[in-house]
């Protein structure tokens, strides 16, 4: 077991695909919470995420052999989550609120807790109508903390498009804030 | 943003790990995305070739019974077979669509992929035409009825004008 964290997760996944299939559990065990948070985050509900995670752990297990295992698994199975929560996104239209329990740092060290409890809430009060363009990029570059390059691959977009978007939503969340913690 | 939030826990790997272990989900084959993959292929190049023979019949057509023909405009209207260029486009958009399935398509410009796709098939469709494959085509090959039909047609439909000079010259 202990020789199976250190192997890559295309490592792994070869041997998912070769010997055994119960190796599973230690992909799950290394990406669920990170899927889970990306889609409760965008789909602004924790069950929801949850659904989403567990079907796309799902679909990427039965479509395990098409992985390309010279590319990086971190971005395949993000992909699939993400298209899963879209799906779930476009099921539910229009029925969208930010999580009120989502936790954001503003950036600044508070520490009068009233002020910074004050603040995170004008936060999700913006976030609520931040775009799901927007939402996208930011979540993964800011909770998953992943490269463009990455972003690009989870998204389907060019890699200027991912600077591009985070550029904005970095705009349109000033703005938002302005507009609606007034 | 932090990364604490705390989601409400659900046991997804021992969800996912019962339907694994008891079979009820199982990996698709290695061969079925090789034969998906190879199917892709073929499609997109099946269309590619129909859309450029369309376009070249359409450019061999046009330019037998062109402005610059015995007919007129209006003629040319009523008697082209509009299901070729039609087909055509329908074959340059499902290419199209194949295109998008592909994994670089993402990295590039999709739309100066798109043009390029269809600015080969158009190159492509006038290059045969400048050759005078079509030609060679209209009477000998496996294109020879295809070709021989959808002239016959033009010529049948507008009005009969035409028609009987096609068949002496056909004699």
């Amino acid at each position: 077991m202990d020789d199976l964290i250190k192997l890559s997760d295309e490592a792994v996944v070869e041997i998912i695909r070769r010997k055994d299939k119960n190796i599973f559990s230690e992909i799950i065990r290394r990406y669920q919470e990170k899927l889970q948070r990306y889609a409760s985050y965008l789909l602004s509900d924790d069950y929801l995420g949850a659904d989403a995670t567990q079907e796309g752990f799902i679909k990427a297990y039965i479509n395990l052999n098409s992985f390309d295992v010279k590319k990086k698994f971190s971005s395949w199975i993000y992909r699939i989550v993400h298209n899963e929560a879209m799906n779930l996104i476009n099921k539910n239209k229009g029925n969208f609120l930010l999580n009120p329990e989502i936790d954001y740092d503003s950036g600044v060290d508070l520490e009068d807790e009233l002020i910074k409890r004050e603040l995170i809430s004008k936060t999700h009060k913006c976030l609520n109508y931040m775009p799901i363009l927007y939402k996208e990029p930011l979540s993964l570059f800011y909770l998953d903390e992943k490269s463009y390059e990455e972003i690009s691959d989870i998204l389907r977009i060019p890699v200027n498009t991912v600077g591009t978007r985070i550029s904005r939503a970095k705009g349109i969340m000033k703005k938002l804030c302005e507009k609606h913690t007034k | 943003m932090r990364k604490t939030h705390k989601i409400n826990t659900t046991d997804i790997e021992k969800k996912v790990m019962e339907k694994v272990t008891t079979n009820q989900i199982t990996m698709k084959p290695r061969w079925y995305f090789v034969l998906g993959s190879t199917l892709m292929i073929a499609g997109l190049a099946s269309f590619a070739v129909l859309a450029t023979f369309l376009t070249n019949l359409t450019i061999f057509l046009l330019k037998k019974h062109g402005p610059n023909g015995q007919w007129r405009l209006q003629q040319i209207i009523e008697s082209f077979p509009m299901w070729v260029p039609i087909l055509a486009i329908v074959g340059i958009v499902i290419g199209i669509w194949m295109l998008k399935k592909y994994d670089f398509s993402y990295k590039k410009n999709f739309w100066l992929i798109v043009l390029a796709f269809i600015t080969s098939i158009l190159l492509t469709a006038f290059f045969l035409d400048y050759t005078g494959l079509d030609n060679i085509w209209m009477k000998q090959g496996p294109m020879k009825h295809m070709y021989q039909f959808n002239d016959e047609e033009v010529y049948r439909r507008g009005s009969g004008r035409g028609y009987g000079r096609m068949m002496m010259q056909n004699r």
